[in-house]
């Protein structure tokens, strides 16, 4: 049995003279939960699609729980519970036959577990889908993804419409699935998700995978967020970036040697010093400006 | 079987809405055949030797005179015409209103077969264009019924038949453009009905358009011909339940191919 939940290799998509995704490879282990970073348009969403064999693509393979799509799609698919971003369902049906019907679809019984998500989720099942406005779209579609207990999750921006209520009953139950065995792919903005909850991470920008690694990693670099008071300027030093003058003092972003940095700065005896990691957020906008191209295949 | 149980459930109101305004408008105009039975009498050999116009309605070849005559000429052109929209709207909207509605993401993702996803769609069309057949059959028969006089039954039966087949062939085509469209392909698909209708006015009297009967469904589908020979076209009735066999296999290719919306 793999110990793989995903396998990319090469991944290659584009629509006609529109750039799609080029060249994406990574690789989730079960058990994880995996945040995918981008800005829109990046092509997360198009990696998703061709993970669940909605996008033909011309180059690369997919392999999801051990098996290449195409091959065993509805088996892959049986496995799989998913939860697109722009969630939409039949407008006349009512919230309670939409997740019977994707029950059904399924062969499955799910009634029991059904109702525990809707009863968690606050699920209104008498409602028309018309009637329901993005947020509680979101809570049934999350039903509809979670009822049969999949073993892999893949989940396009899951918490966009949902109260702050209904995001921590959501990562609740999220968590619940991935400490009973399931592994989470997830697609979000939102980087304090991604932070709090994904083990390794991975970010795309205009098609191409820029980073892939552990959460904790990502959050590290050597890029550091330096302010310093009494000085009318900025140490002359290669890695010095974002120079700004500000009241009494100057500030700016280094990447780099420390040693030459604290030599530079005790050079030009400062009032103060303050010298701080940058938040994952200053990380995600390092990468989508400079991006690091990555070759091979990337292991999270 | 889920699938297509879905659909059907989905497309009743509109089967319902089309099946009776169509059926009974005709069981009305049954009605009304009383009241215009004596200028009848009068016009019907008029109308019989108008030429063109004629031949087109197929009054060369049925009495409306009579009650069936009548049927055959007035009330199956409401029915044909009526029965061909309808399947056009089911089968144009089948499959492409899922990404025009961005319901595919949920229905693609179920663990099912773009092929099965086809053929549930296509069996439901079918039902509800036989549901619809039956439906203003029962009215038909009503009206007749009302009127106290019956048809000729087999005959009945035989046009009723070809107009099912007729209505699954242009269900086929629309059914097909629902395949390759991300959006319901309504105007085409209703346009694409009309024009066959008129091709097929336009066949009965221009003879250099005759290669046309293997065009458009309707024509074998005209209950004057039916009711005037006794019999049904079996060659064209077998050359359009081919083109159905090839529609549908050129939607289940070209879907398979496709890249699905979100």
């Amino acid at each position: 049995m793999s110990e793989k939940a995903i396998e990319i290799y090469g991944l290659t998509k584009s629509y006609g003279k529109k750039r799609g995704v080029r060249d994406i490879s990574l690789v989730v282990e079960k058990g994880d939960v995996f945040g995918f970073l981008g800005p829109n348009g990046a092509g997360k969403s198009t990696t998703i699609r061709c993970l669940l064999g909605m996008l033909h693509f011309e180059a690369g393979e997919i392999s999801i729980l051990g098996r290449r799509t195409g091959e065993a799609q509805r088996e892959i698919l049986r496995n799989i519970g998913y939860m697109p971003s722009e969630v939409m369902f039949y407008p006349s049906m009512t919230a309670e036959k939409v997740i019977k019907l994707a029950a059904d679809l399924r062969g499955m019984d799910c009634g029991t577990e059904a109702a525990r998500l809707c009863d968690r989720l606050l699920v209104d099942g008498k409602k028309r889908i018309s009637e329901l406005s993005l947020g509680n779209r979101k809570k049934v579609s999350i039903v509809c993804a979670m009822q049969h207990k999949p073993a892999l999750l893949i989940l396009d921006e899951p918490t966009s419409g949902l109260d702050p209520l209904m995001q921590e009953a959501f990562f609740e139950l999220l968590m619940e699935a991935n400490h009973a065995g399931a592994t989470c792919f997830l697609s979000s903005h939102v980087l304090t998700e991604v932070r709090q909850y994904c083990k390794h991470a991975a970010v795309i920008r205009d098609g191409s995978l820029v980073r892939v690694d552990t959460v904790e990693s990502l959050s590290k670099s050597t890029l550091r967020k330096v302010k310093l008071s009494g000085v009318s300027g900025a140490p002359a030093l290669s890695g010095i970036e974002e120079v700004r003058k500000e009241q009494g003092g100057v500030s700016f972003s280094y990447s780099g040697d420390m040693q030459k940095l604290l030599t530079a700065i005790l050079a030009l005896s400062p009032k103060d010093v303050l010298i701080e990691e940058p938040s994952l957020e200053e990380m995600f906008m390092q990468f989508y400006e400079k991006g690091e191209e990555k070759n091979g295949v990337v292991s999270a | 079987m889920v699938l297509f149980l879905h659909e059907c459930k989905l497309n009743r109101k509109s089967l319902l809405v089309w099946a009776l305004c169509v059926g009974v408008l005709c069981f009305a105009c049954l009605l009304l055949y009383d009241s215009l039975a004596d200028s009848m009498g009068d016009v019907s050999e008029m109308f019989s030797d108008m030429g063109a116009f004629s031949a087109a309605l197929g009054m060369d070849k049925v009495n409306i005179g009579t009650l069936e005559g009548y049927y055959a000429v007035e009330i199956a052109i409401m029915l044909s015409l009526g029965g061909g929209l309808f399947a056009a709207m089911t089968g144009s909207a089948l499959v492409a209103k899922e990404e025009e509605g961005h319901t595919s993401e949920f229905l693609n993702t179920m663990p099912l077969s773009r092929t099965g996803i086809l053929l549930a769609k296509y069996a439901a069309m079918a039902l509800l264009i036989f549901l619809f057949e039956l439906i203003t059959l029962f009215c038909v028969l009503a009206g007749f019924s009302c009127m106290g006089e019956m048809p000729h039954m087999a005959n009945l039966l035989r046009y009723h038949g070809a107009a099912f087949l007729m209505q699954l062939e242009i269900g086929s085509i629309c059914f097909l453009l629902s395949a390759i469209c991300r959006k319901k392909p309504t105007g085409a698909a209703l346009g694409l009905t009309i024009f066959f209708y008129m091709l097929d006015l336009l066949l009965r009297v221009v003879p250099a358009l005759e290669f046309a009967k293997y065009i458009t469904p309707f024509y074998f589908a005209n209950a004057a011909d039916i009711f005037s020979e006794n019999a049904a076209n079996i060659p064209l009735l077998g050359t359009g339940a081919g083109d159905c066999a090839t529609f549908l296999a050129a939607a289940l290719l070209l879907y398979g191919r496709r890249d699905i919306a979100g």
